[in-house]
């Protein structure tokens, strides 16, 4: 979208920093539902830890992001396409935050279920949602660096279909704590975790939503799936 | 996952886009189709067409050189007085088109009043500068020329400060006072378009935001027309912006859609800060 | 850098020698030294002519004393009388005033239209430099066109048409102060349209548009702004041409100055001024009673009192209208508008 070169170059290093900025704690908390998908694949509390270690990164990132953000708010006064593309990262940033929270929360529950033992396909379908999660929010960072706005409305159209694998699994799950309730407690963990794992896909729809206004000026918040996929279909 | 029709989601965003867009008000001054040239610059406006809505405050905002003050001094027919200075094209102001040969100039520019970048207060009082232009319309009374100069100094937010001392030279005044005297002198002959260029480059901060302030006071009863180089101003000010460059006008619409959103990406690029 | 103001001379002479004129204030010496000089000289003329006017015997048999002169003057036969002086002087003030009456106005006229209604092109300059060029003129010549056109041609066709019952008697046909007054208009004319352009050419453009802007025409404009903001200039130009009118006694002598006139051209009757009387001028009474005079005490006197007088009258003429530019100044004060 800026093909052209900004008069300051010191505005331009800004803008380009806090990009840089987002882009780099998007990947670590990418890196964080790896490690919590590959803790359950693997039934290893290793990678688990490790996620929950990266989580005090992330949100050291978002305060420094944020203030990054209002100090080029002060001083730059941008408009239209930087005004939005800092207004995008401020939200943006909160978002990634959560993720990362949830992702923690993931691992925790990893560590807790590891150790309780024993295989189960259920982990299998809970490390897929995860690997499935963990993608959505790969292409929504991608759409941001590339400012796509196809990527992005893929990304908002892709969450239907976490939806739809949550709801399985929530399925799976209660039937199987019907059938086994010995393991309830168990179970219960997983649905958490499958909760948590939904609601990372609905921050990576809101970073694509961001996405969109950013680079089109729009705002496609709340206008509800429905009426993009009439849209779009 | 379906591939998005992207066709169809980019005519929605356009078509939002375009609900957002302000009911514009009656339009005071329609511009159509007007080039200038003077022998300095032949191609000072090329092909300009917009209307500026009554009531209102619109901005020309632009790169230097890129024709706006003459396009500002279109709308009272200044450009006349530069020597070999030719135009074509109409520029309707109620009804009529100013730029043709039959109107008179001196009732025109009672009706366009305009303020200059420096203030230029003549080298008189106080009280002969803002009833300079009553007394040109004919008005003698000394009750009348005195309750004239009131309102006008009043509605400049300048009565307060000057009322114990109209017979003072306006020479010994601040650059911000002079500029609100002269603000109030061109008020003083009632007119109904008010164009300001540059008004307060030449101010220090907070006599410029005390101008803001008087625009954003004024633009109830004149249709005001603001050529500035400083875009927050513009932002702050205006309700409309139009955006020049070479001669040309590029976009014209709502300050809040330019600044957010502007549909031309020569706009963005200005209203940014970037070059090609 | 540890070096003082001459470390950068290595041995540039020319170099060090304006480094040292400076240091030395050298022009302030210079300057000041000037100033002093033209002072001491102005004091030393009017010293001089005082003294030749009222002391004692200096120059011999060709000096006098103030009692010679008076002698003269209360003695002799007109012109050489102190009545003759009056009328003189008189004379001088009149035509003078008359002069300003005329030029004040019509520069105006001259300098408004080049500066406001001509459009600027090449004819306009070439209009400047032909009004430059006619301050040059040597005054004689103004005093023989002065003849002709105005005595004989104008002046002849208006007793034509008025006076011809006094015909052949000429009226106005004749060298008279009217005339005399048009003629040292017309010399100095040119300084003025100078001085008044100069004036409206330092006013900023901005002044001129801010009144244009509220709709005022150009006539209006002059009028009401641009004219009172270079009064100082026109006064100026006024002080500039007495200054020079005063002096003027070649072209005045063809037009309208006589060795004698019986009568003022002003007086108490109507119409209290008489522009076809000839009259009489101190600088021609200088010049007549250096050439003329009676021999014998007192002459000197005579000449130093008539040349006084002249000086005098020049200066309160010129102080007068210096003292009317300066209440202007005041009021019109203004940044960047003198």
């Amino acid at each position: 979208m800026q093909g052209r070169q900004h008069i300051s170059a010191q505005f331009a290093a800004e803008l380009d920093g806090i990009r840089s900025a987002v882009m780099e704690m998007g990947g670590k908390v990418e890196r964080q539902i790896m490690l919590a998908s590959e803790g359950l694949e693997s039934r290893d509390s290793g990678p688990a830890e490790e996620a929950i270690a990266i989580d005090r990164d992330i949100n050291r990132m978002e305060v420094e992001i944020d203030e990054q953000c209002a100090l080029i708010l002060a001083r730059r006064q941008p408009a239209a396409g930087d005004l939005r593309l800092i207004i995008s990262i401020i939200k943006l940033t909160t978002d990634l935050e959560r993720i990362g929270d949830e992702a923690s929360r993931v691992a925790r529950l990893v560590i807790k279920l590891a150790s309780a033992g024993g295989a189960d396909p259920i982990y299998l379908h809970t490390a897929k949602v995860a690997r499935h999660v963990s993608s959505m929010l790969r292409e929504a960072l991608d759409a941001f660096a590339r400012m796509s706005v196809s990527a992005a409305v893929r990304v908002v159209l892709s969450d239907k279909e976490i939806d739809e694998d949550y709801r399985n699994g929530l399925s799976k799950l209660t039937s199987a704590m019907q059938q086994r309730p010995e393991q309830v407690e168990k179970l219960l963990d997983h649905m958490w975790a499958l909760r948590s794992l939904e609601r990372i896909g609905d921050h990576a729809t809101n970073i694509a939503e961001q996405v969109v206004y950013l680079t089109r000026g729009v705002d496609i918040r709340h206008l509800g799936n429905e009426r993009l996929e009439n849209l779009l279909d | 996952m379906n591939h998005p029709d992207m066709e169809t989601f980019n005519a929605f965003i356009e078509a939002s886009k375009a609900s957002k867009t302000k009911r514009r008000q009656a339009p005071s001054l329609q511009v159509e189709d007007v080039s200038l040239s003077y022998p300095a610059e032949p191609n000072a406006l090329q092909n300009i067409s917009l209307e500026i809505p009554s009531g209102c405050v619109t901005a020309v905002i632009g790169p230097s050189g890129c024709g706006k003050s003459t396009l500002l001094r279109c709308f009272n027919r200044m450009n006349d007085t530069i020597d070999g200075c030719r135009y074509s094209g109409s520029i309707f102001l109620d009804g009529a088109n100013i730029l043709s040969d039959g109107i008179d100039v001196t009732s025109l520019r009672r009706k366009v009043g305009m303020v200059f970048q420096r203030p230029n207060p003549f080298p008189k009082s106080v009280f002969d500068n803002v009833a300079y232009g009553p007394r040109l319309a004919g008005i003698r009374s000394q009750r009348q020329l005195d309750e004239i100069v009131e309102n006008a100094l009043r509605s400049a937010a300048l009565w307060d400060e000057v009322k114990d001392r109209l017979d003072a030279m306006a020479g010994n005044l601040s650059l911000g006072q002079q500029q609100r005297l002269v603000i109030a002198r061109a008020i003083a002959v009632e007119p109904e378009v008010l164009l300001l260029d540059e008004p307060a480059s030449s101010l220090d901060p907070i006599s410029t935001l005390k101008i803001e302030e008087l625009i954003y006071e004024l633009k109830s009863d004149y249709t005001i027309v603001i050529v500035t180089h400083n875009m927050q101003q513009a932002g702050r000010v205006s309700d409309y912006t139009a955006f020049m460059s070479g001669g040309r006008l590029i976009e014209f619409d709502a300050t809040d859609r330019i600044f957010t959103n502007p549909s031309e990406r020569a706009t963005e690029d200005y209203i940014t800060g970037r070059v090609g | 850098m540890t070096s003082g103001p001459l470390s950068d001379f290595h041995g540039e002479g020319s170099v060090f020698a304006a480094w040292a004129l400076r240091r030395a204030g050298v022009m302030l010496w210079l300057t000041s030294g000037m100033a002093v000089s033209a002072i001491v000289l102005l004091i030393g003329m009017l010293g001089l002519l005082c003294w030749l006017a009222f002391a004692g015997d200096a120059f011999g048999a060709a000096a006098g004393h103030f009692p010679g002169a008076l002698a003269v003057l209360s003695q002799g036969e007109p012109p050489y009388t102190a009545e003759a002086l009056f009328s003189a002087i008189v004379g001088t003030i009149t035509v003078t005033l008359l002069m300003s009456l005329l030029v004040d106005p019509l520069g105006i006229l001259v300098a408004v239209y080049l500066h406001v209604y001509a459009r600027q092109h090449w004819y306009t300059d070439l209009v400047r430099i032909a009004i430059h060029n006619l301050a040059g003129v040597p005054s004689i010549i103004y005093g023989v066109f002065g003849l002709g056109f105005f005595v004989y041609w104008v002046g002849g066709g208006i007793d034509e048409l008025f006076f011809s019952d006094s015909l052949p008697r000429a009226t106005f046909g004749t060298p008279g102060i009217l005339w005399a007054a048009i003629t040292l208009a017309l010399l100095t004319l040119p300084t003025v349209i100078v001085s008044i352009e100069e004036g409206l050419l330092r006013l900023p453009a901005s002044l001129r548009e801010g009144s244009f802007a509220l709709g005022a025409t150009r006539f209006e404009t002059v009028v009401g702004v641009l004219l009172p903001a270079t009064m100082t200039s026109v006064v100026t130009g006024v002080i500039l041409a007495v200054a020079r009118a005063t002096g003027e006694v070649a072209p005045l002598m063809l037009v309208g100055v006589v060795k004698y006139a019986p009568s003022l051209p002003v007086s108490i009757e109507a119409p209290f001024i008489h522009l076809e009387q000839k009259f009489m001028h101190l600088g021609y009474l200088v010049y007549d009673l250096t050439l003329h005079a009676p021999a014998g005490n007192g002459r000197v006197a005579l000449i130093a009192v008539v040349a006084l007088s002249l000086v005098l009258v020049t200066m309160s003429l010129t102080t007068f209208a210096a003292v009317l530019r300066g209440r202007f100044r005041y009021q019109y004060a203004q940044e960047g508008l003198l």
